[in-house]
């Protein structure tokens, strides 16, 4: 649900190009900070949760138009560095299969990591208030997801003058405007107070079904890490005893 | 996803105009529908750009099979119908711009094999991120063939029932840490085969 599945040309440019700006800043810098030898080594891993991400994002849940991302699973695996590299990666390969546009890659890249980078931190941090798998994934998942999806509805509401522009293009299209200045305040009043009710109707259509989503993703994400625990607990890096 | 190995059997074995046509100025195309996408705000010209992008589609004989995908973005492009109080033009405006852009992205790709897409990519990404991306275009495959042989497993555990939504929950779950679990091992045997060959942080692409 975080993922932001505008196509090309609805959001601003100003909106997209500062995403793509800031992805591209925070990429340079992390990987300042990262040694090289560490991510070649690290770099297959990178790829595999990539795939795994994508093959996710391709299991369409249809009627709640949600799909699982395993963003969180892939931040606790990755770490914190690695997952914005490796939903950088996830988010080109869909908007190459027309899942997102192109220009919303940064934008994509930026609410994406969030949930990783956030699960990674939240999943630690639950993990030593609870040591157990079960509630320290799923809490983790669950608030990941629910702090991502406010990102990707701030972003969406950012744009909503330009989403306006678009709507009304068709009426702006041969019409002279002989209007009086008080007559345009007016306008401008009602339009600001439809877009807010737009806005809340596509607040109100988001955040339910993303609750089932959050839910199921959480469930899903909390079996996936019990089933990791059970083969491969390294994998984790759990500091304590597993429960 | 499944039709991914499909849409690169496409792009190897096409033998149209478009197929033989440069890599190079198969982007810089791209790019200009890109653009085009994102300064027009007409229905006209966005209806224009789709049946160019659809007599290309069908001009370079690429299976209809593919088509399907072209559609897909828009299960998710209804959301975004909400925002509009359902203006119409509004809902035309978005429906087109999503159907140019994946119609422009699975042309590009079903008629360009992925080595000459990452090729043109590595003359100004960097390379580490370049392999990142190949490596896991490749990874995909991989997992794919882990998926079929991992469907047979569920399917044997009762398969996705609706009648027992926690147990095919679980058998999903158990179906997704079982890819993440070989495909990280096979990751660690790719990775070592990589190095036994010479890896060094840079993979080179001959294009042919």
């Amino acid at each position: 649900m975080s993922h932001i599945h505008l196509p090309d040309g609805v959001l601003p440019v100003w909106l997209w190009a500062s995403g793509l700006i800031a992805t591209i800043l925070i990429g340079t810098v992390l990987f300042r900070f990262i040694k090289k030898e560490e991510v070649t080594r690290r770099l297959p891993l990178l790829g595999m949760m990539a795939a795994a991400m994508i093959l996710a994002a391709s299991v369409e849940i249809v009627p709640i138009a949600y799909h699982i991302n395993l963003t969180v699973i892939s931040g606790i695996l990755l770490g914190p560095s690695l997952i914005f590299l490796a939903t950088l990666v996830t988010n080109v390969i869909l908007a190459l299969f027309g899942h997102g546009g192109i220009t919303v890659l940064g934008l994509n890249t930026l609410t994406l990591s969030i949930e990783g980078i956030l699960g990674y931190y939240l999943f630690r941090l639950f993990w030593k208030l609870f040591n157990r798998i079960t509630p320290a994934v799923f809490l983790a998942t669950f608030l990941a997801l629910l702090i991502s999806t406010f990102s990707m509805i701030g972003v969406v509401s950012l744009g909503t003058s330009h989403y306006e522009e678009l709507i009304h293009q068709e009426s702006q299209q041969g019409i002279f405007e002989f209007k009086l200045l008080k007559e345009k305040d007016d306008q401008h009043k009602k339009e600001a107070e439809k877009s807010e009710v737009n806005l809340k109707r596509f607040i109100a259509i988001v955040l339910p079904l993303g609750f089932i989503g959050w839910i199921l993703e959480g469930v899903i994400t909390t079996f996936i890490a019990r089933y990791i625990q059970r083969l491969r607990p390294d994998l984790l890096r759990l500091e304590r005893g597993s429960s | 996803m499944i039709q991914l190995s499909y849409l690169d059997y496409s792009a190897v074995e096409g033998k149209s105009w478009l197929h033989r046509g440069s890599p190079a100025m198969k982007m810089i195309g791209m790019g200009v529908v890109l653009f085009c996408i994102v300064t027009l705000a007409n229905i006209p010209g966005l209806l224009l750009l789709y049946v160019i992008l659809l007599g290309l589609f069908f001009l370079s004989r690429v299976p209809l099979k593919l088509f399907s995908l072209t559609l897909y973005p828009l299960i998710f492009a209804v959301l975004f119908v909400f925002l509009s109080g359902f203006r119409i033009y509004f809902i035309l405006l978005i429906f087109l711009k999503v159907l140019c852009g994946s119609t422009g992205v699975i042309l590009l790709l079903a008629t360009t094999p992925y080595p000459l897409v990452f090729r043109v990519l590595g003359k100004f990404l960097p390379s580490l991120f370049l392999t990142a991306l190949f490596l896991t275009y490749r990874s995909v495959f991989i997992l794919l063939n882990v998926l079929e042989e991992t469907e047979h497993a569920i399917h044997l555990r009762g398969g996705l029932q609706w009648r027992h939504p926690w147990r095919s929950l679980k058998n999903i779950s158990n179906a997704f840490g079982h890819l993440i679990i070989k495909g990280i091992d096979n990751s660690e045997k790719m990775y070592e085969a990589m190095m036994l060959r010479g890896f060094k942080d840079k993979i080179h692409y001959r294009g042919e």
